[in-house]
């Protein structure tokens, strides 16, 4: 009862923390235009928290820099279970236009954090965006949760 | 005691360290940490030709990426000595000008989000929509536009565009008024933006400070001024302000649409016929260009060896912009909440700045970790 209650709302509530990770801000730009009223992120239950600690899903945007290699893992250390890590952009899976030899990237950001999903577009656009969110979280959110839990109630037989 | 604010911050965007050093609840002292998104753009155009060098020019920055690959294409240009036809130098003038819109808006959004105005954030976000919109259709795209080319633009626009560019434009002029006045008007957040992070001309000039809030400082430089296609085809002055804190900052930015809105009203009543390309020929050369991006100045250095980029250097507002919000707006400020908007006020994007990184050469080590 209580599991088939926290799911509701898992799924109807999502806190993303948008982490940018050395992009060019183009796909920062269109997250935040993903707040406008013509697209609002928030009707969807979709809200965008500062802290990645208060977080569920983690937006990734850039290919990732150096100062970034080891704050990211603390970064995704830092969110609590379950957690999701949503790729924005080209750059955070490929590296995209900086990933060539005279660059100072360590693309793909896959290296560093497990990275669960990923919408590809340089940027992609606003709808994209708030499509790939809703296709991907409330169910992965869900079936991680209990992933986790099966694995805690492993651990406490053994 | 001291604050840190960020890297991760919804404000702020983009990552970037600000270390608030605080007597109570007054910010007497800022200092910033810089080097989260060095990319090394400039040492990846080396040995490269301008048909792969004008993507990366166009992602240095997300916001204002237009204006940097005109600045790149101009540069070039300026060496070959071939310029843009004049129906190409107009059509850069339109979306020039759209872009410069959508980028005050955001920056203008992006403070009221700092402020905790949720109502204005909205509305600006909101009447931000028409622009991009009308970048879309001129261009194809939202945000990395792919549009120019040496010696002119990719694709030329018909008289259904520019009605529909029109349209757009009205909507704008009919709610930004209204806007406007939320914003001079209101009580509290005159208490918050008048006389808080003062600037004055002298520190505006010593710290180098460029564009709208340079223009807020009383610093009457507008490299649109000196550009050929502005110059000698298009009405245009300058606009500036000479009180130097948060609100007329961005109500610089705010005065600035409007005038936007008719050059690009100008530029499409006098839009001329014939070609929008012309080749280009680039030789080997050194040449330099100036430009007015959202932000400010942007000036492009570059030296070509034959068809080859030998060597660019990019020198970016926000850089001079970020500086000079430290050293002089950032000491004596009420409360930490202004700090960040204050912060928020001078319009900052690291992805710009973020061009140098010393490097020992043997170790491939950093010797200054967080330069600019």
């Amino acid at each position: 009862m209580l599991d088939r209650l926290k799911d509701i709302v898992r799924k109807t509530s999502i806190n993303v923390c948008i982490v940018n990770c050395g992009g060019c801000n183009g796909c920062d730009v269109e997250l935040v235009a993903c707040l406008s009223p013509r697209y609002d992120l928030e009707q969807y239950g979709i809200y965008l928290q500062n802290n990645p600690r208060d977080a569920d899903i983690i937006l990734l945007t850039g290919p990732v820099t150096e100062q970034w290699e080891d704050k990211l893992r603390r970064i995704y250390a830092k969110t609590p279970e379950p957690k999701l890590v949503l790729a924005v952009g080209n750059c955070p899976q490929t590296g995209s236009v900086f990933a060539q030899e005279g660059g100072r990237v360590s693309a793909p950001a896959s290296n560093f954090i497990p990275i669960d999903g990923a919408v590809s577009g340089c940027p992609p656009s606003p709808p994209e965006i708030i499509n790939a969110i809703l296709n991907v979280a409330p169910d992965a959110m869900v079936a991680k949760s209990h992933e986790n839990k099966k694995i805690k109630d492993d651990e406490d037989e053994v | 005691m001291i604050v840190p604010i960020g890297p991760v911050h919804p404000g702020l965007k983009e990552p970037l360290r600000l270390k608030l050093e605080t007597q109570g609840e007054r910010v007497v002292k800022a200092e910033i940490d810089y080097g989260y998104v060095h990319r090394g753009i400039e040492k990846i155009m080396e040995g490269k030709t301008w048909q792969k060098c004008i993507y990366l020019a166009e992602r240095i920055c997300g916001i204002c990426s237009y204006e940097h690959t005109q600045s790149f294409a101009e540069v070039l240009e300026h060496m070959a000595g071939v310029y843009a036809p004049p129906r190409a130098q107009f059509l850069r003038v339109i979306t020039n000008e759209l872009d410069r819109i959508q980028s005050h808006y955001l920056a203008n959004s992006t403070f009221f989000k700092c402020l905790d105005h949720e109502l204005l954030f909205m509305k600006v976000l909101e009447l931000r929509e028409y622009a991009m919109d009308s970048i879309e259709l001129l261009t194809g795209n939202r945000v990395n536009m792919g549009w120019n080319v040496l010696g002119g633009v990719r694709m030329d626009a018909n008289e259904e565009h520019f009605n529909a560019i029109l349209e757009n434009l009205k909507v704008i002029e009919e709610n930004h008024d209204r806007i406007v006045e939320l914003f001079s008007e209101g009580s509290v957040l005159a208490l918050r933006t008048k006389g808080v992070g003062e600037m004055t001309r002298e520190e505006a000039l010593k710290g180098r400070a460029v564009g709208p809030i340079g223009r807020a400082s009383g610093l009457k430089h507008d490299c649109r001024e000196f550009h050929p296609t502005y110059r000698d085809h298009l009405d245009f002055s300058p606009i500036w302000r000479k009180e130097g804190d948060n609100y007329a900052r961005v109500m610089n930015r705010f005065d600035e649409i409007p005038q936007s809105i008719d050059l690009i009203k100008q530029a499409i009543d006098n839009m001329p016929k014939g070609d929008i390309r012309v080749p280009v020929e680039v030789n080997t050369g050194y040449s330099e260009w100036v430009n007015e991006a959202p932000r400010g100045e942007v000036k492009y250095m570059c030296e070509t060896n034959g068809n080859l980029i030998k060597h660019i250097s990019i020198r970016t507002p926000s850089i001079t912009n970020i500086d000079s919000c430290a050293k002089y707006m950032l000491t004596n400020v009420p409360t930490v909440a202004d700090a960040v908007a204050t912060y928020a006020s001078c319009d900052p994007c690291i992805a710009c700045a973020e061009r140098v990184q010393v490097l020992n050469r043997d170790t491939n080590e950093k010797i200054v970790k967080d330069m600019f």
